[in-house]
């Protein structure tokens, strides 16, 4: 975990010094030299002439090793008429504009691009395709777990004293009984389910600690413990397993406490979160409704692309290729051992081979999402039942044929609008999944043909907690809560900001982006201006607020001036900071980029901060002037460093203050628009009030949570695409939930996709 | 009924987490190819509920003149078997005798305080150490000479589905107990699984890269790029695939008849199973150790089979003078002694791969008991019967010791393997070394 915490900082750093897209001035002389002596025969952009060099000047050459080549041969005939820093400047930019694979791929019309399905997508779509031969159930209102009371282990009916709901699991009990009164306290037995609800998608730890004996039964929740301590051996206490849950759903749960020997009685369960300390279970990720076995496939892939910003799919790598082997080998064992409760048959029953081939059939079907044909059930279901020695080895077969098939694996292998294919789109789109039975029964009696239908079925989907759990995955990224994963701070000026106080403030940030989100309104703009933070006792004591010590989470306003949304969450600001002062530099280039959907470039230099110490008595943001004040620097640092300021009521532990070093706050600050107009505020208030009402944000907010949710470049979807988002955003009063079935609606319908074009390549 | 391990599971038996792997089917081979020096096994067989002694100990020290009646079906191995009388559990503290018996058996030491109440003495958790054929595994498993791919197999017949003190003999360490596996076609799938899953994928990957060249078709040519990658990595894996090829196993697969039932009156035919499994997984060196748990301490089998509708820890509780019960404990032990006496025959017919002689000329099995005796309970003169010569003790022969620690006899289990341990478990009881007399 160290060293990508570390990387992640490292990246930062880079990128806080930033050189604008325009400022290079060789190209422009290289354009030049382009211009007049090769275009002649190599065009205008390097695509060729017909009479004189018909082929496009494209490869993977350096730009070094351009220059050289140009210099011993170009122009044809008159090699000595471009040579030394005239070779280097056409060399770069012929690289630049056209000639290299990156200039290639950046002069492509934006397109839906043919995809496999990212990890993510994977993971879900084996779930979900396992599960859809399963019941399946729903989170309700309440939360906790379902506790039932006994006298002794035998659980027999009449000894069963009480049943109620325990909001947590955190009992001492000391030498009393669980129910005293009506339990003796010499023996008793009790046992909690329900389910689990992972927030977020990670490797979890699990805790529980009892000097009794006791059982923890988590996702199979009537199978195997996966802590099974119901042996009492020793004077073990704490008992530790951990799992990988998706966010977003709920898993069985079972845990058993049986107090007998022992003098006294205990119990408590607890979980560490990815990249979060270890806490008694809370509440709300507690619920008392059962779920069924969810398949969770172990096999480690390898990451996807993220280059562009989102997750996609669109490169393989034998690792891939690996994975998805292993992967579906262990759904396919997984399967096999499950095979008649999947299948609905019976070891004996006398249509157990034709239950299990219309098992294979549907089993395709839906991996597919779409019917078979008649040749594909021949290949996929006949044959295998045909040739395998077993009725069982043939649907290995058939379910290990389908996990690797093209269908399952790739999307946007047809780019028509067939009711399938938007189907398909609508629910990746929404879940990373498969479509449900009902999105595939509308599809199939041709109901996702009008806008209406596509925009009512969107508008169901984006209702599941799957799509819930997308947005908030996404929201995280937003605000690269997945980078921000090991905040420390300097001990001696800041002792109280241990890690258990990070990880209350990951929590207090999850909760107030879940309060926005599933709120009525659903407001984007309540994401930048709410004035409120979700506190316990602990971070309200650190950040001064009045709540009882050993008070749980609740939403605590503040002074509007000092508070706003995510802009002031001390998770965010302690985040974008060094390790004892505050940094405008980061804040601002993630107001930039991330906010306003700002493009930065990485800066020309590598360059060291300066040391607060060096300058003893300079504030932060004087530093920060003197640190960006060279010409190369500012074109960028004059978009950034302003919006920094604007936060620098901020420090290093994201408290307000009013002075550093004796000096006063000044957190003034402009932004010079897209358009040239200069916008100056003053505070994290106004800031927050520009921002949120800014048509710039509203764009970059569409634009980013689109190619999160469908995994393709907007632009692909037609110019307009993205005004007419944004527009219907506004309209809608910025309701987060409403654009996300919005934008899946609108990229459910593909526009012609030109097979032939884009074929310049070798 | 599950057929197979799963394959969490089996990544497991491979030692490797799924993380550390980047594609487990293409090993080159399923065994290991050490034949370079001598195998050394061990198999410890287990039955409950102690002898009837009068018709099972020898008379007389020295040569085996003849079997008493339960021994009997060892009669061919005369010249194989070792019987040590004796040799006694002297492992005190929390737990009855049914538990300390099987806990402590072979891990020498005491049982951890807990809560499984037996029918007297105190409750008692999981033994507080690990058992000897797992200290022995992990030393074989050191070397890379000795290593193999499982190291040490567990087991069981009709083990009742439940964790507890009596039903587990096998421990990795303080509480750890090892779940003997009791499910031969799960054990299947654990020995084999991987040889079907490889049979199962070489089996689609054609179907499958038909279905990429349909769908390369449909897509634009600039897409097609990502399909002819794929295409690509399919073919490699078929290359590889079948270079690892049709792997030799030195021992074929068995056959097991499918459907068996995990039930009471299946017994014979689990038990002939699992014998297969053993000896196959030895011919194919997967492992060096194992245990093969009939039922377990305080089993309650009941040997319909042969007459008898008893469970046979009730029975085992009738006075000596109940001449019925005497007849029948002594004919449920005899039953017990021809699974071993099949086992041992097993052995003996199947040829060491890639050396001498037979398995059973490198290989010791230890017919064990948690009992001396049913009705009293003891740990005194516990029954162990070495069959076999992989541990190069002096066979033919019945030895009296005079009510020894059986945790010497542990440490020369492991000392016949070199590894030289001074003591092993409870070191109180660990005092003169192993046992003497039993090389020559």
């Amino acid at each position: 975990m160290k060293s990508v915490c570390h990387a992640g900082l490292a990246a930062l750093m880079v990128v806080s010094h930033v050189v604008p897209t325009t400022a290079a001035e060789e190209p422009n002389r290289g354009a030049e030299i382009y211009k007049q002596q090769c275009a002649s025969c190599h065009g205008g952009k390097g695509e060729g002439v017909a009479d004189a060099y018909a082929n496009p000047l494209l490869g993977d050459r350096s730009i070094g090793e351009l220059a050289r080549y140009i210099e011993k041969t170009m122009p044809e005939g008159e090699p000595e008429k471009c040579v030394g820093d005239d070779a280097k400047a056409v060399a770069a930019y012929i690289h630049e504009a056209f000639y290299s694979p990156t200039a290639q791929a950046r002069n492509q019309p934006a397109r839906v691009e043919l995809s496999r399905l990212t990890v993510r997508q994977y993971r879900q779509s084996l779930t979900d395709l396992v599960e859809s031969f399963r019941w399946s159930n729903r989170v309700k209102e309440e939360h906790g777990l379902k506790g039932e009371y006994w006298k002794d282990r035998k659980t027999r009916k009449e000894d069963r004293v009480q049943e109620r709901r325990d909001p947590v699991i955190s009992f001492q009990y000391g030498e009393e009984s669980s129910v005293p009164g009506q339990i003796e306290a010499k023996e008793y037995f009790t046992r909690w389910t329900g389910s689990l609800i992972a927030p977020v998608t990670g490797e979890y730890e699990f805790v529980v600690r009892s000097e009794n004996a006791v059982g923890l039964w988590l996702n199979d929740m009537w199978g195997k413990a996966v802590i099974d301590a119901t042996v009492k051996s020793g004077d073990e206490k704490e008992f530790k397993t951990s799992m990988f849950l998706m966010g977003g759903r709920a898993y069985g749960l079972r845990l058993e406490h049986f107090k007998s020997r022992e003098k006294t009685g205990s119990i408590e369960l607890l979980w560490k979160p990815p990249h979060q300390q270890l806490e008694v279970i809370p509440e709300r990720c507690l619920s008392p409704e059962h779920f069924a076995e969810q398949f969770v496939v172990t096999t480690t892939f390898p990451p996807d692309d993220r280059s562009v910003g989102y997750e996609r799919g669109t490169a393989i790598s034998k690792a891939w290729e690996e994975a998805i082997i292993s992967a579906s080998l262990e759904a396919s064992v997984y399967i096999d051992e499950h095979l008649n409760e999947l299948a609905k048959t019976k070891s004996d029953a006398g249509d157990r081979v034709q239950k299990l081939q219309e098992f294979c059939a549907t089993f395709a079907e839906r991996a597919f999402r779409r019917p078979l044909t008649d040749e594909e059930r021949q290949v996929i279901v006949t044959k295998q039942f045909e040739t395998a020695k077993h009725p069982d080895a043939a649907v290995q077969r058939s379910v290990l044929l389908s996990l690797q098939s093209p269908y399952f694996l790739y999307r946007e292998l047809s780019g028509d609008n067939s009711p399938y294919n938007v189907a398909s789109r609508l629910s990746y789109s929404l879940w990373d999944s498969i479509p449900d039975r009902e999105l595939f029964e509308a599809a199939r009696k041709d109901q996702l043909k009008t806008p209406e239908q596509i925009r009512n079925q969107a508008e169901r989907m984006s209702r599941d907690p799957r799509a819930q759990a997308k947005l908030r995955e996404f929201l995280h990224q937003w605000l690269k809560l997945d980078q921000l994963q090991d905040i420390s701070k300097d001990s001696e000026a800041f002792p109280d900001f241990t890690a258990d106080l990070v990880s209350d403030l990951r929590t207090s940030l999850y909760l107030f982006i879940d309060d926005v989100l599933q709120s009525e309104s659903s407001d984007f703009r309540q994401l930048l201006l709410s004035d409120a933070l979700f506190l316990n006792g602990r971070l309200a004591k650190f950040y001064g607020a009045d709540v009882p010590a050993d008070a749980g989470f609740q939403k605590v306003s503040f002074e509007p001036q000092s508070r706003a949304g995510v802009l002031s969450h001390p998770f965010l600001l302690a985040g974008l900071a060094y390790h004892s002062t505050s940094s405008p530099i980061h804040r601002g280039v993630f107001i930039s980029r991330h906010i306003l959907g700002r493009s930065l470039r990485t800066p020309p230099v590598a360059v060291a901060p300066l040391a607060p110490d060096l300058h003893p008595d300079l504030t932060t943001r004087e530093r920060v002037i003197v640190q960006t004040s060279p010409e190369m620097c500012q074109s960028c640092h004059s978009l950034v460093n302003p919006l920094g300021f604007g936060l620098e009521h901020f420090d290093a532990v994201g408290r307000f203050r009013d002075q550093e070093k004796g000096k006063s706050i000044d957190a003034k600050g402009t932004y010079i628009t897209r358009s040239g107009q200069e916008v100056p505020f003053n505070g994290v208030r106004e800031l927050a009030e520009f921002l949120a009402k800014d048509g710039e944000t509203h764009a970059a907010f569409v634009e980013q949570l689109f190619q999160f949710l469908v995994k393709q470049p907007i632009r692909a979807y037609g110019d307009t695409t993205r005004d007419e988002l944004t527009q219907h955003f506004v309209e809608n009063g910025f309701n987060i939930r409403r654009l996300q079935a919005d934008i899946a609606a609108k990229a459910s319908w593909v526009p012609a996709i030109e097979k032939t074009a884009a074929n310049v390549s070798p | 009924m599950s057929r197979f391990a799963s394959r969490r599971e089996f990544l497991r038996d491979l030692g490797l987490s799924a993380a550390a792997l980047p594609f487990v089917l293409n090993l080159p081979s399923l065994a290991f190819a050490n034949q370079g020096q001598r195998k050394q096994r061990l198999v410890v067989l287990f039955s409950p509920n102690g002898v009837i002694p009068k018709n099972f100990w020898p008379d007389e020290e020295g040569p085996l003149a003849a079997f008493k009646p339960i021994l009997a079906p060892l009669e061919p191995y005369r010249d194989r078997t070792l019987v040590l009388n004796g040799v006694c559990d002297k492992i005190q503290g929390d737990g009855d005798n049914h538990m300390r018996g099987i806990g402590c058996l072979l891990t020498g030491t005491e049982l951890f305080p807990g809560n499984i109440q037996g029918g007297s003495h105190t409750p008692a958790g999981w033994a507080s150490g690990l058992s000897i054929d797992q200290e022995i595994k992990n030393f074989l498993q050191a070397t890379p000479e000795s290593r193999t791919r499982f190291g040490s197999l567990e087991f069981g017949v009709m083990v009742p589905d439940r964790a507890d003190t009596w039903t587990r003999m096998s421990y990795a360490g303080p509480n750890k107990p090892i779940a003997p596996v009791d499910d031969p076609y799960q054990m299947f799938g654990k020995l084999y699984g991987r040889l079907r899953d490889q049979a199962t994928l070489r089996s689609v990957l054609d179907d499958l890269q038909g279905d990429l060249n349909k769908v390369k078709t449909l897509v634009s040519a600039a897409d097609r790029q990502l399909l002819e990658e794929h295409a690509t990595f399919v073919r490699e894996m078929e290359t590889e695939l079948q270079s690892a090829g049709d792997l030799t196993l030195n021992h074929p697969v068995p056959e097991l008849d499918p459907g068996i039932k995990e039930e009471n009156d299946n017994m014979p035919t689990i038990s002939r199973m699992q014998v297969e499994l053993l000896v196959n997984s030895f011919a194919n060196d997967f492992a060096r150790v194992a245990t093969y748990q009939i039922t377990n301490s305080v089993g309650q089998a009941k040997m319909r089979w042969i007459g008898i509708d008893e469970g046979h820890h009730e029975l085992s509780h009738e006075p000596d003078s109940n001449e019925t019960a005497v007849d029948k404990l002594t004919r449920i032990n005899t039953w017990y002694c021809e699974q071993l006496a099949y086992l041992v025959k097993r052995l003996a017919e199947t040829p060491e791969p890639g050396g001498q002689g037979s398995l059973l000329d490198n290989t010791t099995v230890v017919w064990t008991n948690e009992l001396g005796q049913g009705n009293s309970h003891t740990l005194n003169n516990i029954p162990f019967v070495m069959v076999g010569n992989g541990l190069n003790f002096e066979m033919g022969r019945s030895l009296k010791y005079n009510k020894v620690p059986h945790n010497r006899l542990l440490l020369s289990l492991a000392h016949a393997f070199g590894h030289r341990l001074e003591r092993f478990g409870n070191p109180d009881h660990c005092g003169d070394g192993p046992l003497d007399k039993l090389t020559a």
